[in-house]
């Protein structure tokens, strides 16, 4: 080993004596910088995960739909989508905004009509319903989210009207205004809550009497198997079509909803690496100190042989060695508190008694975590090089002093 | 070609205090034969560590030159004399300057790790060495455990260590205690004569400096016989 590299270790870790404050205290900076951006960056990509699979679980992966709004020979469609050996399975749907109402309170909900025996395939309805059953869905009843029945204080069993678009056109015509009347048969929850907030599930036949489709969707869901990736599919499948219609992948439809998700992630990244560039300026100013106390010291090593920039080198590895040390010690202490993430919430909710707001506004009692090895790379990466920065100053001023001034100083 | 080992030639150096040049050094002459001991005396402030830093090369002189073994070392980089110095020169200072991170034993292999890797051949010399300064038993001692006249000869060892031709050693014994002093001085001049090490010493004791084969005194800036 190099003698500068040899006597950098020593200083920091001096053999016979107890590590010096001046190395806890900085690889304490640094290993607590690591941690908190890894912890942050580990359940943001939990939640990040999350909000992709629920989008993925209510979306399915390709949506196909016709250029020109409504998609007439949906059978076509779907046998040549099914002959693909990517594909799991195909539904069509149809899809609209319509008057809700229930007593006095009115709604505008999203309303989704679904061909019951195909949609199980591509969306797992039945795990999401929270009362009722899939096949209770008839021609005569709707399915609410959770968030919309509660804020209509509508129940299973009770009924509802519907007023579509259609009955609107009708309306033009001085006709009169006959609201659907329609029974809940179901409550459903998927854990997302753009869905969950107000939306409305009936069959589809349904769906195409409210909108007057006939016996046109507007587009079909498609379920690939699963490692496929979506984007080429869908590429793929347009380059199949022959204009009429057009496939866009899941990640396409909600490009701008996930690009916040990452900007998120991103932004909170580039402000917490602010508590690593803390922590090397304590090692800077730490590193500066010991050049000024180890000045004939200094002087010694250029009188034992040492070149200036050895010598700089000595403290450069200082800053290098603290930056590996908190790294390490960063990862191994995140990847230790995540692991106790789910009893560390919940002890901080009971001490603050918000358990109940806690699964109320979450939808969830266990705190998500995604490890990205990326991530780990970058955090690591970036508190090793500033840690290594913060030694240069010192490096350089050590290189500076001439061994005879060094030795003569007072 | 001379048995010259070391020789420094009309060495000049002034220092500024203020608006005044004290001139330090003038054409000062030296010469040590190989494995030759030589003592420098002279009143303080007389350049007499000035001297020893332009013989060693920390230092440039503003005349004149030095040679190691002949070659000249005038005009070349700190760079290009750092490697040449750590296999040329030992140096002995009055405060020992030993590292207090690391024990007696890497105190002394220190100078061998400057020029490269230290292995198993290295560190018995080292040990062997320490065992001839009398420090068999405090090769693991850090420096802060060991006494002044302990961690001068820690630092003999050290200078020994790469077996140099030359052993610049600047009073050795200012921060020691009599008895301690003339213990080192023994330790210096008998560690180095087995080395076939030449040895230039500082010193203000004129005991030690009768001790060294010549002896020049330093005064105006001239050394005299």
């Amino acid at each position: 080993m190099p003698w500068y590299l040899y006597l950098a270790l020593k200083q920091l870790f001096p053999s016979g004596r107890r590590i010096a404050f001046f190395t806890l205290a900085s690889i304490g900076g640094v290993t607590l910088g690591v941690a908190v951006l890894i912890i942050v960056l580990s359940v943001m990509n939990g939640f990040g995960d999350e909000i992709r699979q629920k989008i993925l679980e209510t979306n399915g992966d390709v949506d196909v739909r016709s250029e020109g709004g409504i998609m007439y020979d949906q059978e076509t469609v779907m046998a040549k989508i099914r002959g693909l050996p990517e594909v799991a399975a195909v539904a069509p749907y149809a899809q609209g905004v319509v008057m809700l109402q229930a007593g006095n309170r009115p709604s505008f909900p999203f309303i989704r009509g679904i061909d019951v025996r195909h949609e199980q395939e591509v969306v797992p309805l039945a795990k999401f319903l929270l009362i009722g059953r899939v096949d209770d869905l008839d021609d005569d009843s709707v399915f609410l989210s959770s968030e919309l029945a509660a804020s209509m204080a509508v129940r299973v069993g009770q009924k509802v009207d519907v007023y579509s678009p259609l009955l609107l056109e009708r309306l033009k015509k001085d006709e009169i205004l006959l609201p659907r009347e329609l029974r809940v048969t179901g409550i459903f929850e998927t854990g997302w809550n753009q869905v969950d907030s107000n939306t409305v599930i009936c069959s589809l036949r349904l769906m195409q009497e409210l909108y007057g489709l006939k016996s046109g969707v507007h587009g079909v869901s498609v379920r690939l198997k699963p490692g496929r990736d979506a984007d080429e599919f869908a590429a793929r499948l347009n380059a199949q079509f022959s204009g009429a219609d057009r496939a866009v992948s899941w990640i396409e439809s909600n490009r701008d909803f996930l690009f916040v998700i990452q900007l998120e992630k991103n932004m909170m990244m580039f402000i917490m690496l602010f508590i690593i560039l803390v922590a090397s300026f304590a090692i800077a100013s730490s590193l500066l100190t010991a050049v000024v106390r180890k000045t004939k010291e200094i002087g010694l090593l250029g009188a034992l042989g040492g070149k200036p920039r050895q010598v700089a080198a000595c403290f450069c590895f200082q800053g290098f060695f603290i930056g590996v040390a908190g790294a390490v010690l960063g990862i191994g202490l995140a990847v230790l508190a995540l692991a106790f993430r789910n009893e560390v919430t919940h002890t901080f909710a009971r001490l603050t008694h918000s358990e109940a707001a806690l699964l109320r506004f979450y939808q969830f009692s266990n705190l998500p975590c995604s490890y990205s090895p990326h991530d780990f790379a970058i955090i690591t990466a970036s508190s090793i090089i500033i840690a290594t920065l913060a030694g240069l100053l010192p490096a350089w001023r050590a290189a500076r002093l001439k061994s005879v001034e060094a030795l003569r100083s007072e | 070609m001379s048995d010259f080992v070391l020789t420094g030639t009309g060495l000049r150096k002034h220092y500024r205090s203020g608006e005044r040049a004290i001139e330090v050094l003038r054409a000062a002459d030296i010469t040590v034969l190989a494995g030759e001991s030589v003592s420098i005396r002279g009143e303080s402030g007389s350049g007499k560590t000035t001297l020893l830093n332009l013989l060693a090369g920390l230092d440039a002189s503003e005349g004149g030159e030095v040679a190691w073994a002949g070659a000249s070392i005038t005009g070349l980089s700190n760079n290009a004399l750092a490697g040449r110095r750590a296999r040329f020169l030992g140096m002995v200072f009055q405060a020992y300057y030993l590292i207090p991170e690391i024990d007696a034993l890497a105190n002394v292999l220190m100078a061998r790790r400057m020029l490269g890797r230290v292995g198993t051949t290295e560190r018995a010399r080292a040990a062997a060495l320490l065992a001839r300064v009398g420090l068999a038993d405090r090769a693991h001692h850090l420096p802060a455990h060991l006494s002044g006249g302990e961690r001068q000869r820690v630092a003999i060892a050290r200078a020994l260590m790469n077996e140099p031709r030359v052993i610049l050693a600047d009073e050795p014994t200012g921060n020691l205690d009599e008895h301690t002093g003339d213990a080192v001085i023994e330790v210096l001049l008998g560690a180095g004569a087995e080395q076939g090490a030449a040895l230039v010493l500082v010193t203000h004791n004129p005991q030690h400096a009768a001790k060294c084969g010549r002896s020049l005194r330093l005064h105006e800036g001239m050394l005299q016989g």
